[in-house]
């Protein structure tokens, strides 16, 4: 059916438009007062039905970030549906719709089934592998000959391993273990293209480096700032819980330069300019300082009691008196005094009038403001101090450790133990060896994330570096901006074993595949996490039958590697492997399955070994008991806990001057033998002297002129992305229409109308997207829920492997839709180090295909 | 007892989880054909100019009408049926669900066309892809696999991925996911020439579950039961709340209201 233009009135908005549907209204009234309505159809009994018989059996979801405690159904070995864990704290037993996705990938017929070898010697992409199916004692075997080949010349530290998604706790068995004891320091995190940035919001702030926890319960303002919980970065399921009653009892806030999820059901939408997010923030607290409406009891207040700031004037330093916080004034006479709303207009595009509004109606709500800053307000060149002065409106407001937390600390589980003493002399000097990275050189300083989007362009640099490349559910060529410097670094090296669950196109370049278990269905682990007040620890444990031969890569694959080591003579991982015994019977593990499941009783048992009472859940009576329940969450959060001079910055306060980066920062020059000013110009920086310590406006750095790249590009994720792994779900392309403005079974990129008219376009026109790194070409939508001189895409689509839902054409390596990482240039936050794909660095064409 | 649904738009935040669990719950196939075989789809509209812009979106199902014209146009199979016994496919229960009897369908399609269901369509166009419409009834085709996906030989790498008809008969059901409820008139899943739509999951609800989509919300802005019970949550809301419902002009009198506003912006 088509909705009438009546009922859609009824249904988005306008109060005044109940008024046209009063008839309707009415009549849907009076025959309820009328009592049951006589059916003109006589009514028939069904024959009984009754639910499928099964089991809830406890897991944990990897969709996004936030690692949900879930449930699956199991019937008979099979795994069939998918709920929040019902005793969970932070998604109240439900899950986001990504989590309901777990079966369909789970059975995924494009899965992996057996090891394979690469047979055809070329590599690049479009290029056909060739793969041939092997064993896992022949797969293992060769790529353990050449780790073996690395460590016999002496050169372990051509190992280079890359992880993608990944345990938290497991990963110290891979990421944290093998490149130490085998001797490389050449691994790197997928964290660095996520959302390193955001952290360093709170971290120079706030000395917290890490995703930040929100009380959505008491929080009656809420202000969503370059993130969309209600389809991605952190506690999904629990915000939108809570969110209806937010709208209800106070106000909503969304800064984002598309019409996201949160902007369509907020109050105020500030569509930004994308990466002026600093200008705005500026404005902001221009506003609430100006017109005297911070947070007494967190910040303080002048000596007096007269407010003086004053815009344009700047205030003696000693007429305030702060109470948890440091460098207010200094804020203000450095940056804020000429952050007027007329300023914040003119660069951000959001009007003084509503800038003013919407600070007012944050300091109406004080500290029960919530400013909960995400990735799209932070991952550009230049994104440190738009993280920070985004992040520091919470300070003004005294919401820190109100309704903006650090977030609860979890449930104590078991450390692995140590290895040092397995670690030779070979490995050690094999692990001082960075060559593929950047990280800490002068221009790069890195202090939060080394930059594996920079990895290709060292290689590329130095095409000896690498001779054996390992890598885990990771596809860098298609999740890193400028993919096509993957494809070409991945075409030079000699040797790469990937391990993961379809043939992706990071795959494509492998020479031996490993097939991965999906973890939430087929893998065993402890997953730690936190939300809404409380962290836990929830556990995945393979209750299906595994229908592949896929292999858990931190913990089966890595068992079985270690033994292959050792018996070609490098027994130093298996004979580490062997240190972490089980709990309760005191053994090690006989083969990698065991040690997959011994692995998380280890980890676990501090919750369920009855040796100690952890606070939190009520106490678990034994294994069995954990494996049943899935989950054990820590205590409550505790309110205020920073407060009182216990911030882990410099001053102990929360700093509105950062002596904390100024530290930071002072150290890299020193190492440098130079200053910082100097640093922040080589590294892309506009700031000098002290500015460089208070949160800030940059403007926008952009590649690409107005005059050959006008439209500014705007890249974001769907809502039903498990990272960059579900494309290849029917059910993903059937409901992409959930994005707002996007097309099920398609790719759009979304332009304003009025550009649309301009350019003559039309929706359904085939466009390329062109800018400095490359150019893509796919479908137009035009759509007002974009600023003209901006376009919209959604990441997630545009693969030319995976799968053949996922691509057009798999066997002839054509995409569906594209790859916004194809024209999104190579570019970073390198106070942080994290890789640039917000705030409009990307200047891009659009001309008919 | 009268079953109906109210869908708080104010709660629902257009997530999908809902028309995910259905089809979970209900194994409903691929589409294929102008046919969506989404038993849980959604209306989504976008309006107004830059920056005043508005979005929403509309959770849709079968309506559960109490005046539903996909049973008066239901030849159904009076042969079939034998003399003198209820001879339509589609049927009332007794609680208020518009049911479809499998075994009295002829697949005409009659209830998806012009004087049929006013909230399907024979065929879909390229419109139902972005949320301007959609088909609360879909139809299995004559002489049609009915899940083609699961039957499927080819493999992407041969001998290296897998395929459709290997995992299917790896884990021994006709898909890999079936959830197997019982069925009496239904079945979970559906053969080759007849319709299929929401069943309300009758299934469950007639066993004290909710309905899967309702389940799974995490906004909880479905609510489900039964509206002639006078302290149930729905005939509470239907009681003091303004309600509306799709295409009243059409006198369907549907069983599944809409309450509140997806967009708190005028
Ligand atoms: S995708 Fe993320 S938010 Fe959604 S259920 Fe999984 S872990 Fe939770
Ligand atoms: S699950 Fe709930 S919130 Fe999500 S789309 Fe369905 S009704 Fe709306
Ligand atoms: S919505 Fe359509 S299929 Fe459902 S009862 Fe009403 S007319 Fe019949
Ligand atoms: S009531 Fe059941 S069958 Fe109907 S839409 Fe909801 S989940 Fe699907």
């Amino acid at each position: 059916m088509r909705l009438t233009r009546r009922e859609f009135i009824r249904a988005s908005a306008a109060s005044a438009a109940w008024m046209l549907g009063g008839s309707a209204l009415a009549a849907a009234q009076a025959k309820r007062k009328a009592g049951p309505v006589k059916n003109a159809f006589v009514p028939r009994k069904a024959r009984p039905s009754t639910p499928a018989k099964g089991e809830w059996v406890a897991s944990t979801c990897q969709g996004c970030t936030q690692w949900c405690a879930i449930q699956m159904f199991v019937q008979g070995g099979r795994i069939t549906r998918v709920r929040g864990n019902e005793f969970s704290k932070s998604n109240h037993g439900y899950c986001c719709p990504r989590g309901h996705l777990i079966p369909q990938m789970t059975y995924d017929p494009d899965r992996i089934k057996v090891p394979m070898k690469r047979t055809n010697a070329a590599k690049g992409r479009g290029i056909d592998p060739k793969f041939v199916p092997i064993s896992w004692d022949e797969a293992i075997t060769i790529v353990a000959d050449k780790m073996i080949q690395l460590r016999t010349a002496g050169e372990p530290e051509k190992l280079l391993y890359l992880r993608g998604r990944y345990g938290p706790i497991t990963q110290d068995l891979l990421y944290g273990t093998l490149p130490k004891i085998f001797g490389t320091g050449n691994y790197f995190s997928h964290s660095a293209i996520c959302a390193e940035a955001e952290k360093m919001g709170p971290r120079f702030t706030q000395g917290y480096a890490g995703y930040r926890d929100y009380d959505l319960e008491k929080t009656n303002c809420l202000v969503l700032w370059g993130t969309d919980p209600l389809a991605s970065n952190r506690q999904v399921p629990n915000t939108i819980h809570r969110f209806h009653e937010i709208v209800a009892r106070g106000a909503v806030i969304t800064v984002d330069p598309r019409l996201s999820n949160a902007a369509a059901k907020s109050h105020e939408w500030l569509p930004v300019k994308p990466g002026t997010d600093g200008a705005l923030a500026g404005a902001i607290a221009h506003v609430i300082l100006a017109e005297g409406l911070w947070n007494r009891e967190f910040v303080g207040d002048f000596k007096d009691g007269k407010n003086l700031f004053v815009a344009g004037s700047t205030v003696a330093e000693d007429a305030f008196v702060e109470k948890e916080t440091s460098g207010l004034v200094k804020w203000w006479n450095l940056e804020l005094k000429d952050r007027t709303p007329a300023f914040g207009e003119k660069e951000s595009g959001i009007p003084a009038d509503q800038i003013v509004r919407v600070a007012r109606t944050m300091a109406k709500h004080g500290p029960t403001t919530a400013v909960w800053m995400g990735p799209g307000a932070a991952m550009w060149p230049r994104g440190t101090y738009a993280a920070m002065a985004v992040y520091a409106l919470n300070g003004l407001l005294g919401s820190i450790d109100v309704v903006v937390w650090e977030g609860a600390s979890g449930p104590k589980l078991n450390k692995f133990p140590s290895k040092d003493s397995f670690i030779d002399e070979l490995a050690k000097k094999g692990s001082k060896n960075h060559v593929t990275s950047n990280r800490g050189h002068k221009d790069m300083p890195g202090l939060q994330t080394s930059s594996v989007n920079n990895v290709p362009n060292e290689i590329l640099k130095n095409p000896g570096a690498v001779k054996v490349l390992l890598s885990t559910f990771s596809n860098f060529n298609h999740s890193g901006t400028g993919a096509d410097r993957w494809n070409q670094a991945l075409s030079k090296i000699p040797f790469f074993a990937h391990m993961v669950t379809n043939p992706s196109e990071m795959t494509q370049f492998a020479d031996i595949v490993l097939p991965s278990t999906h973890n939430s269905s087929e893998g065993w682990n402890i997953v730690t996490n936190m939300s809404n007040g409380y962290a836990y620890a929830s556990i995945q444990q393979n209750p299906i039958k595994r229908v592949f031969e896929g292999k858990q890569e931190e913990t089966e694959v890595m068992w079985l590697l270690a033994q292959k080591l050792k018996a070609k003579g490098f027994p130093n991982l298996a004979d580490y492997y062997d240190t972490i015994k089980d709990p309760e019977t005191g053994k090690s593990a006989s083969n990698e399955l065991e040690f997959a499941e011994l692995v998380v009783r280890f980890i676990s048992a501090p919750i369920w070994d009855g040796k100690e009472v952890q606070k939190g859940d009520a106490p678990i009576k034994g294994w069995a008991e954990f494996k049943a329940r899935g989950m054990f969450s820590g205590a409550r959060y505790p309110l205020k806990k920073g407060w009182g001079g216990k911030f882990k910055t410099e001053t102990k306060k929360f700093e509105f001057y950062s002596a904390t980066l100024k530290k930071a920062l002072d150290g890299h020059a020193k190492k440098h033998e130079t200053t910082v000013d100097d640093i922040l110009a080589v590294s892309g920086y506009t700031a000098k002297g002290d500015l460089a310590f208070v949160p800030h406006y940059e403007v926008p750095k952009r590649h690409g002129s107005m005059e050959e790249f006008p439209f500014t590009f705007i890249d974001y994720k769907s809502r039903l992305n498990r990272e960059g792994r579900s494309q290849n779900l029917p059910w993903y392309q059937e409901f992409k229409k959930v994005d707002p403005g996007d097309v099920s079974w398609g790719d759009v990129v979304k332009m304003n109308p009025a550009d649309g008219a301009k350019l003559g376009l039309k929706t359904g026109d085939k466009v390329t997207i062109t800018s400095q790194a490359g150019s893509i070409t796919t479908e137009l939508k035009l759509w007002e829920g974009v600023r003209p001189g901006t376009v919209a895409k959604c990441y997630g689509q545009g693969h030319w492997a995976y799968g053949r839902v996922a691509s057009r054409d798999y066997a002839k390596a054509v995409a569906l839709g594209a790859n916004n990482n194809e024209i999104l240039v190579d570019d970073y936050d390198r106070l942080s180090g994290a890789t640039a794909r917000n705030g409009g660095f990307t200047g891009v064409r659009i001309t008919k295909a | 007892m009268k079953l109906g649904m109210v869908i708080d738009l104010g709660r629902c935040v257009g997530c999908g989880a809902c028309a995910f669990a259905c089809k979970a719950e209900n194994n409903t196939r691929n589409r294929a054909d102008g046919q969506s075989y989404n038993w849980a789809d959604f209306l989504i509209h976008s309006e107004g100019t830059f920056p005043n812009t508005r979005h929403m979106v509309m959770p849709v199902l079968c309506n559960h009408c109490d005046e539903p014209p996909c049973i008066t146009i239901c030849p159904g199979n009076p042969e079939k049926a034998g003399k003198g016994k209820p001879y339509r496919a589609l049927f009332k229960t007794p609680e208020g669900i518009t049911l479809h009897n499998p075994e009295l369908c002829v697949g005409c399609g009659d209830c998806q066309r012009a004087r049929g269901c006013p909230y399907s369509h024979e065929k879909l166009g390229p419109s139902s892809l972005n949320g301007e419409t959609y088909s609360v009834i879909s139809l299995n085709p004559a002489e049609d696999e009915a899940q083609p996906f699961w039957v499927d030989k080819a493999s992407a790498i041969p001998g290296g991925t897998s395929s459709g008809a290997e995992v299917s008969a790896k884990v021994g059901t006709r898909i890999p996911a079936m959830n197997a409820w019982q069925g009496g008139e239904l079945q979970p899943i559906r053969s080759d020439d007849v319709i299929e739509k929401c069943t309300f999951c009758y299934h469950r609800v007639t066993n004290g579950l909710q309905p899967a989509c309702v389940e799974v919300c995490p906004s909880q802005a479905r609510i489900f039961g039964d509206q002639q019970d006078p302290n149930s949550k729905i005939s509470q809301i239907l009681k003091k709340e303004k309600t509306f419902r799709l295409k009243e002009e059409k006198g369907t009198k549907p069983n599944v209201y809409y309450v509140g506003k997806y967009s708190p912006r005028a």
